[in-house]
């Protein structure tokens, strides 16, 4: 334990809030919508009002006018429908565009937050892959901010059905207490089924991304699958994994309509029972045929805002398996603590006594302006330095200090350190764009200094062997660039950066020898001038690469065990002889 | 940012096809299915046809206990619809998402068997969306919509039926509507087709941009490009939004047509009513009875106009599903040829990737059976080009590769990989357990097949270290194995493979060169007694070799045993004497 766990507990941990769970996600979504919403629900009521007000106008028109033969009041029913229709449509038309464009904002606020999430410079901690992120900020986002639609549906609904029971009770006091009353009855009943659903919605939506997930891993790794003819093997498996799923949602029907039927026939029987009363008062004279009709009409109508009804506790169970899925990222901790705002000063690196993987008591300095090689026997020591020195580690994962310019690292400000410091893993990661946005990374440079960092990365091929040159396209992944050039573009972005400490893990690995050499020089010109104070970290057994190194340090078994020039080395030590002159 | 070319999009017709071969396999089920669903639109009719005869039993005077029968027969109806709506819902969801899963399943199955050449160039982003995305479309609306709309149209149907059954001028008057929806529809179509063409592809480069800066985000965090890889998620998770937004203001002033059908079709229905009523062809109960059937029908002519927009972009969905699926499989089938030993030929290859540019000008090659030969040149020079061709992985512009006599096109896809298999440079570990992992070559093998082959490329040692041994899951989501180890396992997926030829592409290029000795001596005993056509980067992979190849823009320069080269002081023992470091 070193000097740097207590200055972690004094830190002030500030945290933006984010929504954690899956309800105060959907809280949020709701309080950020908060007018359109209302306002669609109003509007929304209106319209469900209108199309509550078709059986009764339909009621009145046949008693009024038909069984009459008024001519006149014929005219009247036929422009007054008109007028109902006219309310009705614009009812929707209106509140519905506001709330989709409500939906469709909070979809796209949620995915890029999902984005911004996993993108933090402080990283997340989530087990979630690629393929099921991807899930998350398609499908996820969309389905939680159906809550909106959802609300406004119910608010409708509920409308439909208290303005009918006002339509029945004026007709007949125990007609309208029977809607009034059956209602709710009928809906605290079907929503006792509901958490039964919730369960299986959940579960459901979990194979199903998992089905999503490996569809991408397989497609991620279509190239060696092909290589070695496993492509049926791995259809095999996802056929397997396919049909598991397919088990799982059958089953989430199966319980759905039980539920559908149940919730059909129990209302279709409310129903049953409005009609036959009104029936029986009818044929007592106790009140009109046009009474009647209105209420055949409403008994009949109000199944549908009823039937909606019942369908909640489903939506509502979707909705929150998205939103809990949601709050899986959004909720996720951050790799890394809040950052803190030290600068540091010089472009010393110092680690000392470092346990961390597969290091155990790593303890070294590179001066400011060194050309620092790191022979490391066992590879897991050269992955853990490079992890260490990304900056992407949280000082809480690893017992001992890095210091940048004197500063611990983790004190260090975040965006501040990885400019101070810049670590190109072995593995790298192009992206979608062309030669040019690749190497600068999002900086402007001018030509001239590109044109010097692809020589000094022996990257000039790949611009010269095609016409567009720095603007030739490159593909997601780098995939159109063969294993060499994508290393040697990486390395060019890697060099452009101009970064202070820059630390390079096996640049040259898929370069041929001469080129090799070719970098390692232009490596030195680029970065180590007589005045330059940057410092470059190679953490490589090329002996190309260590030949221009200043210093030369051996790691075995997670800690340094012999130091000194590459010359002299090579010369003393036969097992450092061994790993790098091949 | 430039636009990749995207995979095939099937016809309209050939989507229905596809759709229809799938319910033919499923005859019988279809069938029940629509039959019981029948039944559960008859059983919602019952009713309204009742309340007719009701209400002329009223005018009649007719005596209370009339109610008696009619409240029976409803709720008879009551009771059997709802048990038939819940069986045929069930069983729609049987049958649709069957078919789901087929579909899913064929288009993986097509994506992995994707020329490897394809899918570099399309990106994996439009495959992506396509097996995420489009299949979520296709999930949606097998499960949600497809059952509303199967009970929507056999309700339609059934209610015309009714109403032409009560009186034909009544029905006649109810059909009025019919062509104004379908004028509502033929407005509606040719306009939002297009956007929810436009919609998908945003969908698609949304995926894109999400997943490859999900896939790279340590990359990202290095370079502190978060906030540009988020500000172009941003951007086309934006453009989908709005593309979202606009359709829908298309889909109201649809809605707004629908609206006015309906009532212009109740207007007509009442008024004929009104007519016949005065002439005495039909009862205020038969005008009553179709007046409100129409009005029943609001709902599910909404949902069948509604749906189609969902339908639409199924339909949508299912046209890219399918046009992944119709990519004719090219591969060559093989004429049942079987090499007579394990020699590799390779006979005046020439190849171009871009017409006019000639890479390989004529190589000839030879691997004798269990020989070793090594491909060594500085970039560029085509050795990757051979390698691919050579294992079949890539087509050559002209020239024969054949294995034991037999060419690889006689061989075909299938055989040829039971011969010659290639590990490439790019390494992927599959999501999963670390035995299914390799057990991909050889679903077969077992369990200590699988331990043999990871002892025989050295991984047994860190793989029994491991908590769960052979059952730790790897991979996204699981462990992360270094580059050193995902190449270990690469290499006993080829030793459980087991070819008789075996191509190595840079395969210890991805552990980094502390690693590359190990790995070396892993390739080494993966490749004993195969023929092996290694792609050297390190040399002391060539002087271990047989023979060894130069190359130097797309020739071979020399060829020999290592000691011959280096003695003969020609290209190579330039290379060997630059690879020593001297």
């Amino acid at each position: 334990m070193t000097d740097s766990v207590p200055l972690r507990h004094a830190r002030t941990v500030v945290e933006e809030p984010s929504p954690a769970t899956g309800s105060a996600i959907l809280r949020r979504t709701v309080r950020r919508h908060r007018t359109r919403l209302i306002v669609s629900s109003l509007l929304f009521g209106v319209h469900q009002l209108c199309e509550t007000m078709v059986p009764v106008a339909i009621g009145l028109i046949v008693s009024r006018a038909i069984d009459t033969g008024d001519v006149t009041a014929m005219i009247v029913s036929l422009v007054g429908l008109a007028a109902l229709f006219v309310t009705l449509s614009y009812a929707w038309r209106i509140g519905a565009r506001i709330i989709v464009v409500a939906i469709e904002r909070e979809a796209h606020l949620v995915r890029v937050e999902v984005a911004g999430r996993v993108l933090d410079p402080r990283g997340v901690r989530t087990e979630l892959s690629a393929g099921e992120l991807l899930t998350v900020s398609t499908s996820d986002a969309e389905k939680e901010s159906w809550i909106l639609d959802l609300i406004a549906r119910v608010f409708a609904s509920a409308v439909a059905v208290v303005a009918s029971a006002v339509a029945l009770l004026i007709i007949d006091v125990p007609l309208g207490l029977a809607v009034v009353i059956g209602t709710p009855v009928i809906l605290v009943a079907l929503q006792r089924l509901a958490p039964l659903l919730t369960r299986a919605a959940t579960a459901q939506q979990a194979r199903i991304a998992g089905v999503s997930g490996m569809a991408t891993d397989l497609v991620s790794g279509v190239r060696p699958l092909r290589g070695i003819g496993a492509e049926n093997a791995a259809t095999e498996r996802f056929v397997t994994s396919s049909r598991t799923a397919l088990a799982a949602t059958l089953k989430l029907a199966r319980a759905n309509n039980v539920y559908q039927g149940l919730s059909a026939t129990v209302n279709a029987l409310l129903a049953v029972g409005i009609a036959g009363t009104a029936g029986w008062f009818a044929l007592q004279g106790r009140i009109s045929v046009g009474e009647l009709i209105t209420v055949i009409g409403l008994a009949q109508f109000v199944i549908e805002p009823l039937t909606g009804l019942a369908r909640i506790p489903g939506v509502v169970a979707m909705v929150r398996g998205s939103a809990d899925r949601l709050a899986l990222v959004l909720g996720a901790e951050h790799v890394l603590p809040q950052s803190e705002s030290a600068v540091p000063a010089g472009t010393d690196l110092g680690v000392d006594n470092v346990r961390f993987r597969s290091l155990d008591g790593l303890t070294f300095r590179a001066e400011p302006g060194e050309m620092l090689g790191v022979v490391a026997y066992r590879p897991q020591d050269g992955e853990a330095l490079a992890a260490l020195l990304s900056g992407q580690i949280s000082d809480a994962d690893y017992t001992g200090s890095v210091r940048v310019g004197g500063i611990p690292a983790g004190e260090i400000d975040l965006r501040r350190a990885r400019e101070t410091v810049l670590v190109e893993p072995h593995l790298t990661d192009l992206f979608a764009g062309t030669v040019r946005s690749n190497v600068t990374a999002g900086r402007e440079r001018p030509d001239a200094e590109l044109d010097r960092v692809l020589q000094a990365s022996a990257a000039t091929d790949v611009v010269e062997l095609h016409e567009a040159g720095l603007d030739h396209a490159v593909t997601d992944r780098g995939a159109s660039l063969s294993g060499g050039q994508r290393q040697r573009v990486a390395l060019a972005r890697a060099l452009s950066v101009d970064a202070p400490v820059l630390v390079l893990h096996d640049p040259t690995t898929a370069v041929d020898a001469v080129t090799e050499h070719a970098i390692a020089r232009g490596i030195a010109e680029l970065r180590h001038t007589e005045r330059s104070s940057q410092t470059t970290i190679l953490i490589t057994t090329s002996p190309a690469l260590l030949s221009v190194t200043h210093r030369v340090l051996v790691v075995d078994d997670g800690r340094v065990v012999a130091e000194g020039t590459h010359h002299d080395l090579a010369s003393s030590d036969a097992q450092y002889k061994d790993a790098v002159l091949r | 940012m430039t636009t990749p070319e995207l995979l095939p999009i099937a016809t309209g017709a050939r989507s229905g096809r596809w759709l229809l071969e799938q319910l033919k396999l499923r005859r019988v089920r279809t069938a029940v299915t629509l039959l019981l669903g029948a039944l559960a639109a008859a059983m919602s009719l019952v009713p309204v046809y009742v309340f007719g005869v009701l209400v002329d039993r009223v005018r009649d005077g007719a005596d209370s206990s009339t109610i008696i029968g009619v409240v029976v027969v409803i709720s008879v109806a009551a009771v059997i619809g709802g048990i038939v709506t819940g069986f045929s819902g069930y069983l729609i969801s049987t049958l649709g998402e069957g078919i789901l899963a087929s579909l899913r399943e064929a288009v993986v199955r097509r994506a992995l068997h994707l020329p490897v050449a394809t899918l570099e160039r399309v990106g994996k982003g439009d495959l992506l969306s396509r097996v995420g995305d489009d299949v979520a479309v296709m999930a949606k609306s097998i499960g949600e919509v497809i059952p509303q709309l199967v009970g929507a149209f056999l309700l339609v149907c059934l209610s015309m039926i009714t109403m032409l059954g009560i009186d034909w001028r009544l029905g006649l008057a109810g059909l009025v509507a019919l062509p104004m929806y379908v004028l509502a529809l033929r407005w509606y179509l040719p306009r939002s087709a297009p956007k929810y063409a436009a919609e998908r592809v945003a969908m698609g480069e949304r995926a894109q941009s999400f997943v490859s800066s999900m896939q790279g985000a340590k990359t990202v965090r290095a370079y502190g490009l978060e906030s540009a890889h988020l500000k172009e998620i941003d951007r086309a998770s934006a453009k989908a939004r709005d593309i979202g937004v606009d359709v829908f203001r298309l889909f109201t002033r649809f809605g707004s047509r629908s609206n006015r059908a309906e009532c212009v079709g109740l207007s007509v229905i009442l008024l004929a009513g009104f007519l016949l009523v005065r002439g005495d062809y039909v009862t205020v109960g038969e005008t009553t009875a179709a007046a409100l059937l129409f009005h029943r029908l609001f709902n599910p002519i909404g949902t069948l106009l509604f749906t189609f927009d969902d339908i639409q972009s199924a339909g949508a969905s299912l046209a890219r599903l399918v046009g992944v699926i119709d990519i004719p499989d090219e591969r060559p089938v093989g004429d049942g040829s079987v090499p007579s030993d394990a020699t590799l030929d390779v006979t005046d290859l020439r190849h171009e990737y871009e017409s006019g540019h000639e890479v390989l000008h004529g190589v000839n090659l030879r691997v004798g059976a269990g020989e070793t030969v090594a491909l060594v040149g500085s970039t560029g020079a085509g050795k990757s080009t051979i390698a691919a061709i050579a294992a079949g992985s890539m087509a050559s512009t002209s020239g024969t590769v054949r294995v034991g006599g037999a060419s690889l096109d006689a061989l075909g896809s299938e055989g040829l990989r039971r011969h010659v298999a290639i590990v490439s440079q790019e390494v992927h570990v599959f999501a999963g357990r670390l035995i299914d992992d390799v057990l991909l070559a050889a679903p077969d093998a077992g369990r200590e097949n699988v331990e043999a082959a990871l002892r025989t490329v050295g991984a047994w040692s860190w793989v029994e270290a491991l908590q769960n041994g052979l059952d730790t899951a790897v991979g996204e989501g699981g462990r992360q194995l270094t580059a050193a180890q995902s190449q270990q396992l690469a290499l006993a997926r080829l030793v459980l493979a087991d070819p008789a030829v075996a191509v190595l592409d840079e395969a210890t290029a991805e552990a980094g060169s502390s690693g590359a000795r190990d790995l070396e001596a892993a390739a080494e005993a993966a490749t004993r007694g195969r023929s092996t056509l290694i792609v050297a980067h390190r040399l002391t992979q060539a002087a271990a070799a047989d023979r060894v190849v130069v190359l130097e823009h797309g020739r071979i320069l020399e060829q020999g045993p290592h000691e011959e080269l280096v003695a003969a002081g020609g290209r190579y023992a330039q290379l060997w004497e630059a690879w020593q470091g001297r």
